[in-house]
C-alpha cells in the first residue's frame, strides 16, 4: 500500500463508502468494550482522586505555597491546544481547499470538541471551591457582583464557553448530511434519533446552498476564534508579572503549540480509527502523508517560537527571567526541560522522511511522543516558575502527587470515552464529503461538469489547476 | 457536670447557629446560662453580667508569667474570653512590648493538654482525685501529724517573686525547711555572681539605651538572657542616632549576635582570653591605665597579647584591634558576658575577665546602674540557676527529702542524663508536683496539683532586673478558670499553710483576701493619690504596675582575683552548645504550637531540632544541610539533622535546646531531642555552677532515618541579587540620620 | 462593580490605571519598617497568629509547603565577596532579616487577575481579600511576585484549634475554611474599630491609634504604621502621621517605579519597587558598621 500516489481511490462505489463507513457505527466488537472498559477505569481513577481532593482539601494534591498551579492547569492548556486541530483540518484547511482533509476533518472536529470537554473540567477541578465555579461567569446577581473583566480567567471562561459552542455547532452541522444518510439506513431509537438531528435533510438544492453558506461562514467565525482561544489561554501567563510567564511572544507560541499538539493528536487517533474500523480505503497513507508535513511544519514554527522566546530573554535586560532560563536549563527540571525540547524540537524531523511519514506504526509511536513533549512543555511553561521567580525565599521544587496524577490520566479515560461514544454515534467519516472529493477527483477531466455541480452545489471552486482552467473554458 | 454541659451546648444550638461564632462563643464557660436536670434556666444575652459587654472588648491589666522576667500585660476581653495579649505601656520592663513566648500565653491557658483535676498515683497508675482528697492526703504526708518537719521537705521551683514568694517562704518556714532551690536552666547566674562580687550588686541595671558600644561575650540579651524584652526597648534607641555598635563573640551566633555589626566567632570557652586580648590592646595600642588593677589581673592582661590571644581564641589579630578601637573610641560601652562564656569551668573568670572591661572602660555607674532602693526584699524575685539542681540531686543522693514539692519548673526535663535525677527521684516517698500540665517532673510525682493558668489567677510579681523605675507588677484573673477543678498557686500555697498554721492564715478564704489584706499593709508612701485602701487596689489593678520609685545607691568597683583558662582541646573534637532560643526557651514553650510553628530566627527550622555547623566542620565530617548526625558525649548519644552556615566556630556544634520532651502533651511530645541530656556534670569552679557549655562530643554522619525530614522555611539562603534586605553602612546612616 | 457603576463612572475607571486605582482614598495605610532595628525576633510573627486566627498546620504539612504565616520573617545570609573568589569565612555582619507581609501595593498584581474580583482595593488603599468570594483558583498567588499569599489547602479548624483552643479565637474575624485564600490585611478589623470609634466620636482618626498586632508588639519598635494619604498635602486622611513623616523624610513617593532622591543615601526602599506595583511598605535598609 505504501506505493499509493492519490489521496483516495478514485473507484470507490457510494454505496461501499456508505456500507463501509456505517458499518463502523454498528454492533461494537470486542477491542471496542475492551476500550470502554479501559476508559471508564481510568476515569474512574480520576474520580476517586477528586472526590478525596474534594472533601480533603487542595493540598492532598500535593499543591503548596508557591506551587499554586500543577498539572491541572499544564493539562487544561494541553487538552486546550489538542483541540486546535480540528478547527485547523475543518475550518482552515476548508477555506484553503486542501480536499485531502476531507476523509479524516471529522474525527478531528470531535476531538476538538471532546478535548475542550475535557479541558474545560481542569479549571474547575484546581478550583480551591469549585461549587461557586458559575461566579465567573456575568450572570445577573440582585447583589450587583460581576466577575472581574480584567481577569483572563474570565477570558477564559469566555473563551472556552464559545469555542465550545461553536466547535460543537460546527461538528454538527457538517454533519447533517451523514445523519440523513444514518437516519435512511437505521432502524428502532437510532431512526427516531437521527430524524430529529438530521432536520428533514433531503439533499435538495436548496438545502445544500444553504448548508454550504453556513458551512463557509461557520469556518471563517472558528478560525479567529481558534486562534484567540489560545492566544487568551496563553494570557493567562503573559498578562502576570511573573519571569518566564510575562513573555510577548506567547500567544503565537501558545497557538503554534496548539496546533502541533492537535496534529499529532489527529495523527494518533487517524492510526487508531483506521486500524480498528479498517479505513484503509479513505484514512490512506498519502492522507497521513500530508497530515505529517502540516505537522513538521508546525512544529518548526513552534521551535523557532521558543527560540525567539530563549534569546530575548537572554538578551533582554529581566535578571530574574534570565536567571529562570538558566534554571529550566540546568536546574531541577532540567531533565524534563531537555526532554521537552528533544521531543518536541528534534523528533519532528524524523518526519523528514517519506518512509517514516507513510509507516502507520512509527507515526503511532512518533505522534505520541510528540504529544508527549507538548504536554511536557506546557508544565514547563507552569512548574518552574512558581517554583523560582522574584522571592528567593519562596524558592521551592515539588512534585505532584498521586492525585493529581490520577486526574491527569483519568482525563485521557473521560476523552477517551466520549471519543468511543461519538464513532458509534456520528460517522467518524465524512461520507459526502469523501463522495464530493472521489468525485471531484474523478471528474478533473471532465471539467465542464464539475464546474457546473460546483456552482450547483454553491461550494468553492474545485482544487488543483485543472479545475481552475475548467472553469475559464 | 458533664451532663449539664451537654445539655446546655444543645440549648445553643437551638439558640440557632447563626450567632454561635460572636455572641455565644465563650459556650464552654460556666458563666451565664444554667441548665439543671429538667428545668432550664434561660438568661438571655440581652441581659448579660454588668461588665459583658457583647462585641466589644474590654482590656485588663495583668502580667506576663512566661518567664521571671514580668512583662506587664494587656488582656482583651471579649464575652468572657481572653483573646489577645498585648504589653502594658505602663510598665517599664516593656513598655508596651511582648514577646513571642508573652504572646502565646495565651496558648498556655487554652492549651488542650492541661490537667483539669487532681490526680494520686496509686499502684503506679495515676487516679483522679478532688482537692479535698488531695489536701487530706497532704494532710496525712506533710501536715503536723506526719511527724515530719524541717528539712525532710524540699520544694523546688522557678523563678518566684511577690507576694507567692512570701507564701512560699512561709510555708517553708512553718515547716521549717531551708530547701528551696530555685532552678532555671537558662540564667544568667555567673553573671549575678560576678555582679555581686565586682559591683556590690547581683542584678546591676543594663544601660543598652545609653551604651554607644556594646560588647557581648554570648550574652543573648535580646532573645534569652537577663530581661529580653526591657534590653529590646533599650535596643530600639541604642540603635537611633547616634547609633551604637554591637560586637557579638560567641561560638554559636544567636539572635543578638545576628543583629551585631561585627560577630566573631569564638572557640568556645576562650571568651575570658579574649576580653584580656582586648584590655591588652586598650593598654598597649591606646594608653588606657591599669595600674589601679591588681597586679594578678595586670599581669594576665599582658601575658594575652594579639598573637597569643588569636592562637587561643581564633579570633584574628585584626578584629581583636578593631574591637579595642571601637571600645577606646565611642564611650561610653557595655561589655556583658552570657552563657556561652559563662557555661564553662573557668566560666566565673570569663565573666570576670568581661567585667574588668567594664571597669577599665569606666562603664560602671554610667551603662550599669545600681539596682539597689527595692523597698520589699521579701517581695522580690528569688531566682537561681543550675546549681540549685545540682544540689538538689546531692541531696537527693544522700536520701534527706520525705516530700518534695515541684512548681514551675521542669527539672526531670532540664536535668542531664548523667545527674540520674530520675532514679534519685524514685527513692523520694512522696512527691508533690503544682503544675498546669503533665510533664516529664509531674510524670514522676506522687501527687499532682492542677494550677490555674497565670490568666486565672492573682498575684503580684517583682522583676529581678528592674527597670529605672521600680514596680511591681499586678497579675489578676481576666477570665474565669477553664477547669473549676483547678487553684492559683496562691491559693494552694496558703491551703498548704493552713495544715500548719491555721490560726494565722485561716483568716483569708483564699488567695485573694491574702492579696488584699497585704495591699493594705503597704506602706502609705505607695499609696499617694488614693483616698482608700478600695482605691488603692483598684489604681493597681487597673494600671497593672505599682511604681515603688526610683533606685538609689552606687555600685562598687572590686576587681577580684581571677584567672582565665585557656580551651583544652581534649578528647572529643567538638564542643556542645546547647542554645537557648526564645521560641522555647528551656523546653517551657514547647508545648505552644504557635511558639512550634513560628521558625527559630536563625536556622528558621520549625517543629523540630537541629544541629548547627560551620561549613568547614561540616566538610571534615562529611555532612551537608538536612543530612543526620549522631552527637556523643561521655554521657549519652542524641541525633539530629544538620544546618550548616558560617555562623559557627569550627569547633563548636549547637543544638537548641526545648524539644526532645518525653511527655508534655501532644505539641511537645517526642520531637526532637534535648541537648541537655548528654551534658558532663562538670560544674563552674567559682559559683559551682552546672558548666554547660564545655561538654565535648563526637559527631559522626548516620543514616537517614525514613520519613524524617529537616523542615525550614525558605528556599534560597542568599538574595541572588535582588534588592530585598539592602545594606547601608554607618557612615552613611550618620550622614543622613545622624541628628535625628 | 455594577453595571450602573461601570456606566456612570466609566470615565473613571477609564483612568484608573494612572491614577492607582479609581478611589476617592479616605485613607492610605502604610507602614515604614526599620531594618535597623529588627532583631528577627518574631514576635510580630506570635502576635499576627494570635490576631488573625492564623491556623497551625504542623510539621508534615508545614514541610508540605501548607504554613499560614501572614508575616514570615525571611532571614539571608550575605556575605560580602572578598575578590578574587575569596568569600568571608564568616557570617561576621550577622544575618538579614526581612519581615515580609502582604505589601498591600497600590498597583497590586494578585487584583487584576482575580476572575471573581474577590481582591480588590478598599478606599483605604488596603489590598481586600473577600474569603466569602473567593473561589479558590489561586491566581492572585501566582501573581504575587513576593509571594505573600497563603492558600487554605485544607480545613484547619478541627486540626489547628482542638478545645479549648478554639476560645481564643478572634470573633472580629473568620476562621478561613478550606479552598480560600489568604493574606495579610493590616489587621482590618482594628482600623475598622477605630474608624467606627472615631465616627462615633464625630472626629477624625488619630495618628498612631490604630496599632496592627505585629506593630503593637514589636520590642525594638522596628515598624511605624499609619495613614500616608496626606504624605505631601494635607487633605483628608490622618494628619501629620509618623509613618507619613518618615516616608518623606525617605523621599520615597507612592506610584514611582524608580525614586529620584535628592539625597541618595537615605535609606528608604520598597521590595521590588521596579517591578511598578507601588507597595505601601517603606524599608529601611539595614545598617552595619564596616
Amino acid at each position: 500500500m505504501s506505493d499509493q500516489h492519490k489521496d483516495i481511490n478514485e473507484d470507490i462505489r457510494w454505496a461501499k463508502i456508505n456500507e463501509d463507513v456505517l458499518r463502523s457505527m454498528e454492533n461494537p466488537r470486542m477491542g471496542y468494550w475492551v476500550s470502554v472498559v479501559v476508559c471508564l477505569a481510568l476515569l474512574s481513577l480520576a474520580v476517586i482522586a477528586e472526590v478525596y481532593q474534594y472533601n480533603t482539601g487542595m493540598g492532598v494534591a500535593n499543591l503548596n505555597w508557591p506551587q499554586m498551579w500543577g498539572l491541572y492547569i499544564a493539562t487544561f492548556i494541553f487538552w486546550i491546544g489538542m483541540s486546535h486541530s480540528g478547527t485547523l483540518l475543518s475550518a482552515i484547511l476548508h477555506i484553503t481547499h486542501a480536499d485531502w482533509r476531507k476523509p479524516i476533518y471529522r474525527f478531528a472536529e470531535a476531538m476538538t470538541t471532546f478535548t475542550l470537554m475535557t479541558a474545560g473540567l481542569f479549571p474547575i477541578i484546581h478550583l480551591g471551591r469549585l461549587w461557586n465555579m458559575y461566579w465567573v461567569l456575568p450572570y445577573y446577581s440582585d447583589r450587583g457582583i460581576w466577575p472581574n473583566f480584567r481577569s483572563p480567567l474570565v477570558w477564559d471562561a469566555f473563551a472556552i464557553g464559545t469555542y465550545l459552542t461553536s466547535s460543537a455547532l460546527f461538528l454538527y452541522i457538517g454533519s447533517i448530511p451523514d445523519l440523513a444518510i444514518c437516519r435512511d439506513n437505521a432502524r428502532g431509537w437510532r431512526k427516531k434519533l437521527y430524524t430529529a438531528l438530521s432536520l428533514g435533510w433531503r439533499g435538495d438544492d436548496r438545502q445544500w446552498r444553504h448548508f454550504r453558506k453556513a458551512y463557509l461562514i461557520m469556518a471563517c467565525f472558528l478560525i479567529p476564534l481558534a486562534v484567540s482561544v489560545h492566544s487568551i489561554v496563553s494570557s493567562d501567563f503573559a498578562m502576570s508579572i511573573m519571569p518566564g510567564w510575562h513573555v510577548t511572544t506567547f500567544p503565537p507560541y501558545f497557538v503554534a503549540g496548539a496546533l502541533y499538539s492537535g496534529c499529532a493528536g489527529i495523527i494518533t487517533l487517524f492510526v487508531l480509527l483506521r486500524y480498528y474500523f479498517r479505513f484503509e480505503d479513505y484514512m490512506t497513507l498519502p492522507i497521513l502523508d500530508k497530515t505529517c508535513k502540516l505537522t513538521f511544519a508546525i512544529a518548526m514554527v513552534w521551535t523557532y517560537l521558543n527560540l525567539v522566546e530563549f534569546s530575548s530573554v537572554w538578551y533582554g535586560h529581566d535578571m530574574v527571567a534570565k536567571e529562570l532560563l538558566i534554571d529550566k536549563f540546568t536546574g531541577t527540571y532540567s531533565p524534563y526541560f531537555w526532554a521537552m525540547l528533544f521531543l518536541g524540537s528534534v523528533v519532528p524531523f524524523t518526519m523528514a522522511f517519506e518512509k517514516i511519514r507513510r509507516s502507520i506504526s512509527a507515526m503511532f509511536v512518533i505522534s505520541i511522543l510528540l504529544n508527549i513533549g507538548m504536554w511536557l512543555d506546557r508544565w514547563m511553561i507552569v512548574g518552574p516558575t512558581l517554583s523560582a521567580s522574584y522571592e528567593p525565599f519562596a524558592f521551592s521544587v515539588s512534585w505532584p502527587s498521586w492525585v493529581q496524577w490520577f486526574i491527569v490520566i483519568g482525563s485521557f479515560g473521560w476523552f477517551g470515552l466520549l471519543f468511543l461514544v461519538f464513532v458509534k454515534v456520528i460517522p467518524s467519516v465524512s461520507m459526502y464529503e469523501v463522495k464530493e472529493m472521489i468525485f471531484h477527483r474523478r471528474h478533473i477531466a471532465h471539467k465542464d461538469i464539475a464546474s457546473v455541480m460546483h456552482r450547483r452545489a454553491g461550494d468553492a471552486k474545485p482544487s488543483g489547476e485543472a479545475g481552475l482552467e475548467g472553469v475559464k473554458s | 457536670m458533664s451532663l449539664d454541659k451537654m445539655k446546655r451546648r444543645e440549648f445553643l444550638k437551638v439558640l440557632g447557629w447563626g450567632g454561635v461564632g460572636t455572641t455565644l462563643a465563650g459556650c464552654d464557660m460556666p458563666t451565664t446560662v444554667t441548665v439543671q436536670e429538667g428545668k432550664e434556666e434561660v438568661v438571655a444575652y440581652l441581659a448579660p453580667e454588668e461588665y459583658v459587654i457583647p462585641g466589644i472588648g474590654v482590656w485588663y491589666a495583668t502580667t506576663c508569667a512566661q518567664c521571671g522576667s514580668g512583662c506587664g500585660v494587656h488582656g482583651r476581653v471579649r464575652e468572657g474570653r481572653v483573646l489577645k495579649l498585648e504589653g502594658n505601656p505602663e510598665s517599664q520592663v516593656n513598655r508596651g512590648k511582648l514577646c513571642p513566648a508573652g504572646q502565646a500565653s495565651l496558648q498556655a491557658h487554652y492549651n488542650p493538654d492541661r490537667i483539669t483535676a487532681p490526680r494520686v498515683r496509686r499502684n503506679g497508675q495515676f487516679e483522679q482525685i478532688s482537692w479535698e482528697q488531695a489536701f487530706a492526703l497532704l494532710d496525712e504526708k506533710a501536715g503536723p501529724s506526719s511527724g515530719l518537719a524541717g528539712d525532710r521537705f524540699a520544694w523546688v521551683s522557678d523563678t518566684v517573686s511577690g507576694h507567692q514568694a512570701v507564701l512560699l517562704k512561709a510555708w517553708m518556714d512553718a515547716i521549717g525547711s531551708r530547701h528551696h532551690y530555685v532552678h532555671e536552666a537558662v540564667n544568667d547566674a555567673v553573671w549575678r555572681a560576678v555582679c555581686r562580687d565586682m559591683l556590690g550588686d547581683e542584678n546591676p541595671r543594663l544601660r543598652v539605651d545609653k551604651a554607644r558600644v556594646i560588647l557581648s561575650f554570648g550574652a543573648d540579651f535580646l532573645s534569652t538572657w537577663g530581661s529580653p524584652i526591657h534590653n529590646s526597648t533599650q535596643y530600639s534607641e541604642f540603635r537611633t542616632a547616634p547609633r551604637g555598635v554591637l560586637i557579638q563573640a560567641e561560638p554559636k551566633m544567636t539572635v543578638t549576635g545576628a543583629s551585631a555589626d561585627l560577630w566573631v566567632p569564638v572557640r568556645p570557652g576562650a571568651e575570658g582570653v579574649l576580653a584580656l586580648a582586648i584590655a591588652n590592646v586598650l593598654v598597649s595600642k591606646h594608653h588606657r591605665d591599669i595600674s589601679s588593677l591588681p597586679a594578678e589581673a595586670q599581669e594576665q592582661i599582658r601575658a594575652y597579647d594579639l598573637d597569643n590571644a588569636a592562637r587561643i581564641t581564633g579570633v584574628t589579630g585584626e578584629h581583636i584591634i578593631r574591637i579595642a578601637g571601637l571600645l577606646n573610641e565611642r564611650g561610653p560601652s557595655l561589655v556583658l558576658a552570657g552563657a556561652s562564656a559563662a557555661g564553662h569551668a573557668r566560666g566565673y573568670d570569663s565573666v570576670a575577665a568581661a567585667m574588668l572591661l567594664n571597669i577599665m572602660l569606666g562603664n560602671v555607674g554610667k551603662t550599669l546602674e545600681s539596682s539597689a532602693g527595692f523597698p520589699f526584699p521579701q517581695l522580690a524575685a528569688k531566682t537561681g540557676g543550675n546549681k540549685e539542681l545540682l544540689d538538689f540531686a546531692a541531696a537527693l543522693e544522700s536520701k534527706s527529702f520525705d516530700v518534695v514539692f515541684f512548681s514551675g519548673t521542669n527539672p526531670v526535663y532540664t536535668a542531664p542524663e548523667a545527674l540520674k535525677l530520675k532514679d534519685k527521684l524514685a527513692v523520694v516517698p512522696f512527691k508533690v508536683a503544682f503544675t498546669q500540665f503533665d510533664d516529664e517532673t509531674a510524670q514522676q510525682a506522687d501527687l499532682v496539683l492542677p494550677l490555674r493558668s497565670a490568666l486565672e489567677d492573682w498575684g503580684t510579681h517583682v522583676p529581678a532586673a528592674q527597670p529605672e523605675q521600680m514596680q511591681i507588677n499586678m497579675q489578676q484573673p481576666l477570665m474565669e478558670p477553664l477547669y473549676p477543678e483547678t487553684r492559683g498557686f496562691g491559693d494552694a500555697i496558703l491551703a498548704l499553710l493552713k495544715l500548719r498554721k491555721a490560726p494565722q492564715y485561716s483568716a483569708y478564704d483564699d488567695y485573694y483576701a491574702y492579696l488584699r489584706n497585704a495591699f493594705a499593709a503597704l506602706p502609705a508612701a505607695l499609696k499617694l493619690g488614693t483616698i482608700s485602701d478600695q482605691q488603692f487596689w483598684t489604681r493597681a489593678v487597673q494600671k497593672g504596675v505599682i511604681e515603688v520609685g526610683a533606685g538609689r545607691g552606687n555600685l562598687a568597683t572590686r576587681v577580684v582575683s581571677f584567672t582565665v583558662a585557656e580551651p583544652a582541646e581534649e578528647g572529643r573534637p567538638f564542643t556542645l552548645v546547647p542554645s537557648a532560643g526564645a521560641n522555647l526557651r528551656d523546653g517551657r514553650y514547647a508545648n505552644l504550637p504557635w511558639l512550634q510553628e513560628v521558625p527559630d530566627p536563625i536556622s528558621k527550622v520549625v517543629w523540630d531540632s537541629w544541629a548547627e555547623l560551620h561549613p568547614s566542620a561540616a566538610a571534615k565530617i562529611g555532612v551537608k544541610t538536612g543530612d543526620r548526625v549522631r552527637i556523643e558525649s561521655e554521657h549519652g548519644a542524641i541525633e539530629a539533622k544538620v544546618y550548616i552556615y558560617k555562623g559557627m566556630h569550627p569547633d563548636a556544634i549547637a543544638v537548641p535546646l526545648g524539644q526532645g520532651h518525653e511527655a508534655y502533651g501532644r505539641y511537645a511530645q517526642g520531637r526532637g531531642v534535648n541537648p541537655l541530656k548528654i551534658l558532663g556534670l562538670a560544674t563552674e569552679t567559682k559559683t559551682g555552677e552546672l558548666a554547660n557549655h564545655a561538654t565535648r562530643v563526637q559527631v559522626t554522619r548516620i543514616a537517614d532515618k525514613a520519613g524524617d525530614k529537616l523542615v525550614k522555611l525558605g528556599g534560597s539562603e542568599v538574595q541572588l541579587g535582588r534588592k530585598l534586605v539592602a545594606t547601608v553602612t554607618a557612615d552613611v546612616f550618620a550622614r543622613t540620620e545622624g541628628e535625628a | 462593580m455594577s453595571l450602573e457603576n461601570i456606566l456612570t463612572n466609566w470615565s473613571k475607571y477609564r483612568k484608573g490605571a494612572e491614577e492607582g486605582g479609581f478611589h476617592d482614598y479616605e485613607h492610605m495605610w502604610g507602614r515604614v519598617i526599620d531594618l535597623n532595628k529588627c532583631t528577627g525576633c518574631s514576635a510580630c510573627v506570635v502576635a499576627c497568629y494570635a490576631e488573625n486566627n492564623l491556623a497551625v498546620v504542623g510539621k508534615d504539612r508545614f514541610a508540605d509547603g501548607h504554613a499560614m504565616h501572614w508575616l514570615r520573617i525571611e532571614r539571608y545570609w550575605d556575605e560580602p565577596d572578598l575578590g578574587e573568589g575569596r568569600v568571608a569565612e564568616f557570617q561576621h555582619h550577622g544575618a538579614s532579616f526581612l519581615p515580609m507581609h502582604c505589601q498591600q501595593c497600590n498597583a497590586a498584581t494578585c487584583e487584576p487577575v482575580c476572575p471573581v474580583a474577590a481582591t480588590y482595593h478598599t478606599p483605604d488603599g488596603l489590598n481586600a481579600q473577600v474569603y466569602n468570594r473567593c473561589i479558590g483558583s489561586r491566581y492572585c498567588s501566582n501573581n504575587c511576585p513576593y509571594r505573600l499569599r497563603y492558600f487554605n489547602f485544607f480545613s484547619y479548624y478541627e486540626s489547628s484549634w482542638p478545645a479549648p483552643l478554639h476560645m481564643q479565637l478572634n470573633p472580629d474575624l473568620t476562621v478561613r475554611d478550606k479552598g480560600v485564600m489568604e493574606k495579610c490585611t493590616f489587621c482590618v478589623q482594628r482600623i475598622r474599630a477605630v474608624k467606627d470609634k472615631a465616627k462615633m466620636q464625630d472626629r477624625k482618626v488619630l495618628d498612631g491609634e490604630v496599632q496592627p498586632a505585629c506593630v503593637q508588639t514589636c520590642p525594638t519598635s522596628a515598624m511605624t504604621f499609619g495613614d500616608i494619604l496626606d504624605m505631601h498635602s494635607p487633605g483628608k486622611g490622618v494628619e501629620n502621621t509618623q509613618a507619613a513623616a518618615l516616608w518623606r523624610k525617605h523621599q520615597v513617593e507612592l506610584g514611582k517605579a524608580k525614586q529620584v532622591k535628592q539625597d541618595p543615601e537615605l535609606r528608604g526602599y520598597r521590595v521590588l519597587e521596579g517591578l511598578n506595583t507601588d507597595p505601601k511598605v517603606l524599608f529601611l535598609e539595614r545598617v552595619r558598621e564596616v
